[in-house]
């Protein structure tokens, strides 16, 4: 068992993070203090809790940089990071797809634009639809890194059975963007 | 109203409470119907590898509160169907760790051990009864414990404790939970106070809601949902997509073995396997009782218990070539953690897992039910209809478990073809799914950024080794923390020192400090 920098960067990371909250987020974003004086009680002011969280954040990265020697490390490789980053790319696109496809659509081929239309077919469903028929195909081609029609079938499958158990049945649920418009 | 009536009325109102259906002029309760279709599914989810109970239960809850509404009489079916599914999947776990070495939920990655083995030897059928046998028994045992334990735990509770010493036990159990789950506990205290953090966002009791850095979006706080939705299932679904495009796993296609002989569980089976049936069961009672101690370490206590016991006793096949024990041993002690952990939750309010969070999140959703001490208060005059609600739930266990001890074992043996689907095209769909129930429930697309946001936290947690589970247990409790410290300082005539005061609240402050610092004696491997 060795100290190891991936847990010596968290933990100081974690410290750092501590009494940034502590010092300078918490007594600049909130109106009460630790302690405050109430029509001459004594009660616990708004900052009070925060910065005790903050003191188990504190904690927890001084104890992993200073005292633990964990068996096994973990750190977050470059390779995460790159998988990280196509994962929100593709979730970006498709939830772009599902907020803005309708409404662009709509403003475009209709005068009215896309609010009286939200609660008709088939505008109601066409961002959905393909903002949750692209995610699905993302995601599968990622990880198979290959975009398949397989993918692309099953995406449009889930999107379908999803209007259909959601929207179908029920009148007051509203599937995206429907509630944002 | 003594406790018996109490018991009478819980009964009454699983099966007087709403009707589903009538057949033969036979009235169908809605509430039995309920916790059958929750059982099922929980055990074709268990046995898919890359679903778990959670996610299901994660996905249900939208469409269960669509359906049912926000009334009372909504709780009954909900918590049903839940707990179906909270059991089933235990079940349904054991299904692919048998039939192709890999295991339905984390905790049945020990029944592989023994289970495959008996599969290769052409004894698959009799490995899954056995594991029903076990499941069932612990699942059983589990139930009744909790039956007894959490209204006696619940009034001792209210009897003796009062707000400092509340204060005071919700911080031994975060400080359990930090020091207990995983192997490390800076990073649990890590993860502990990043879910503080993140409950006092938007909330307080001054006008100005802290934390909202000036903005409407943070004013208004993180969804509920979005949080523990977002660190618990998306997380995990962005860690095992990224694993799927490392390791490309899915190519694997599982391969089915010939099976041959008696494949029938004998009355002489049981009788063998009994002893390292109930052995795991008191281990996996006893871990389940603690929250935050997950159901992966007791189905590793019972498994190397019997493994013990099993060498000494010399019988052959040793554990892990194949010995129906082991599979006993590790099925029971798994099983029967899903009982005990709702103790905690009924009798405390504290959540000790991830399906426990999710009845105290359907709760919290439909109202009218608040899990904790107080929900045990048998008042004379009145009706208390938190504990009547509190006994249907237990009725609801004890259907599910004759459920179990019924059809399970048949629909468990069908459910091998669940394992084939593949997980690259499974994964995405979960997504959309949990991403499409928030945005149901919220009607905001912040709500499903904040899901990403907090799924692109739990990603991180895991790789780094931090158990996102004290993160969602501590963004539940951070309210309740709050509000009974406040209370808590105010009755003691603002007392800064009002945790130290009280005996018992100081023992309880004493043990927190205790358990952190001889967790740190120990660092272990990290079991996520």
């Amino acid at each position: 068992m060795r100290f190891d920098r991936a847990n010596l960067a968290l933990g100081l990371g974690c410290v750092a993070l501590a009494l940034l909250v502590a010092l300078i987020w918490i007594p600049m974003d909130s109106t009460t203090g630790l302690i405050e004086k109430v029509r001459r009680r004594m009660t616990i002011g708004d900052a009070l809790a925060p910065t005790l969280a903050a003191g188990f954040l504190l904690l927890g990265g001084m104890l992993l940089a200073l005292a633990e020697r964990p068996k096994t490390v973990r750190r977050l490789s470059l390779k995460n990071l790159a998988f990280l980053l196509m994962l929100i790319v593709i979730l970006a696109v498709a939830f772009t797809l599902m907020r803005w496809l309708g409404p662009v659509l709509a403003g475009t081929l209709t005068e009215g634009g896309y609010r009286p239309l939200r609660d008709t077919v088939p505008w109601k469903y066409l961002g959905f639809l393909v903002g949750g028929t692209a995610m699905v195909a993302g995601l599968t081609a990622l990880a198979e890194r290959r975009m398949t029609w397989r993918g692309v079938l099953i995406g449009l499958a889930a999107a379908l059975a999803l209007i259909a158990v959601y929207d179908l049945p029920f009148d007051d649920l509203l599937l995206p963007p429907n509630g944002d418009v | 109203m003594g406790w018996l009536y109490y018991v009478w009325l819980g009964i009454l109102a699983v099966f007087q409470g709403p009707e589903l259906l009538t057949v033969f002029g036979l009235p169908i309760p809605m509430t039995l119907a309920m916790v059958a279709a929750g059982f099922l599914l929980g055990i074709a989810v268990g046995s898919t590898p890359g679903l778990a109970g959670p996610m299901a239960m994660a996905i249900a809850l939208p469409i269960l509160i669509s359906v049912f509404g926000f009334s009372p009489d909504a709780l009954l079916p909900v918590f049903g169907f839940l707990i179906g599914i909270m059991k089933g999947a235990t079940l349904g776990g054991a299904v692919p760790a048998i039939l192709f070495n890999t295991p339905g939920t984390p905790d049945a990655y020990m029944t592989t051990l023994d289970g495959y083995p008996m599969t290769q030897n052409g004894q698959a059928k009799k490995a899954l009864r056995v594991a029903h046998f076990s499941s069932a028994s612990g699942d059983t045992f589990s139930d009744i414990v909790l039956i007894v334990c959490a209204p006696f735990l619940a009034v001792l509770v209210e009897r003796y404790l009062d707000l400092p010493e509340k204060t005071a036990l919700l911080i031994l159990s975060l400080a359990f939970i930090a020091s207990v789950i995983g192997g490390s506990v800076g990073k649990g205290l890590i993860s502990l106070g990043l879910g503080l953090i993140a409950a006092y966002v938007g909330t307080g009791e001054d006008f100005y809601p802290r934390l909202s850095l000036g903005t409407e979006t943070l004013a208004q706080g993180f969804p509920i949902a979005a949080v523990v939705l977002g660190v618990l299932i998306v997380g995990e679904v962005f860690k095992s997509l990224e694993d799927l495009w490392t390791e490309a796993r899915y190519r694997r296609t599982p391969q089915e073995t010939p099976q041959s002989g008696d494949q029938s569980l004998h009355w002489a089976d049981m009788r063998r396997l009994f002893p390292y049936v109930a052995r795991s069961a008191v281990i996996g009672t006893m871990i389940g009782a603690l929250p935050g101690i997950g159901s992966t370490l007791a189905a590793t206590l019972g498994y190397t218990t019997g493994r013990a016991r099993h060498a000494k006793s010399g019988a052959s096949p040793r554990f892990g070539k194949g010995a129906a024990e082991g599979i006993a041993a590790t099925e029971a002690a798994n099983s029967s953690v899903s009982g005990a952990n709702l103790i905690p939750v009924l009798s405390l309010g504290i959540p000790g897992n991830a399906a426990a969070v999710f009845l105290i999140l359907a709760a919290d959703t439909i109202g009218g039910f608040n899990p904790g001490p107080s929900v045990f208060r048998f008042t004379a005059d009145t009706v208390n209809p938190e504990l009547v609600i509190a006994f249907g739930l237990f009725t609801c266990m004890m259907i599910a478990n004759l459920l179990n001890w019924t059809i399970g074992g048949a629909f468990m043996r069908s459910m091998g073809f669940m394992s084939r689907i593949p997980k690259q095209l499974l994964l995405p769909v979960v997504l959309l799914l949990t991403l499409s129930s928030i945005y149901v429930q919220e009607t905001r697309m912040e709500a499903i950024w904040f899901t990403v946001g907090f799924g692109v936290l739990g990603y991180i947690m895991r790789r780094l080794g931090i158990s996102p589970l004290p993160f969602v247990i501590a963004f539940i409790l951070g309210g309740k923390l709050e509000e009974t410290g406040r209370q808590a300082f105010a009755a003691t005539g603002g007392d800064a020192f009002f945790l130290l005061n009280s005996p018992v609240a100081a023992l309880f402050v004493a043990l927190s400090a205790i358990v952190i610092l001889l967790s740190l004696r120990k660092p272990k491997e990290h079991r996520s």
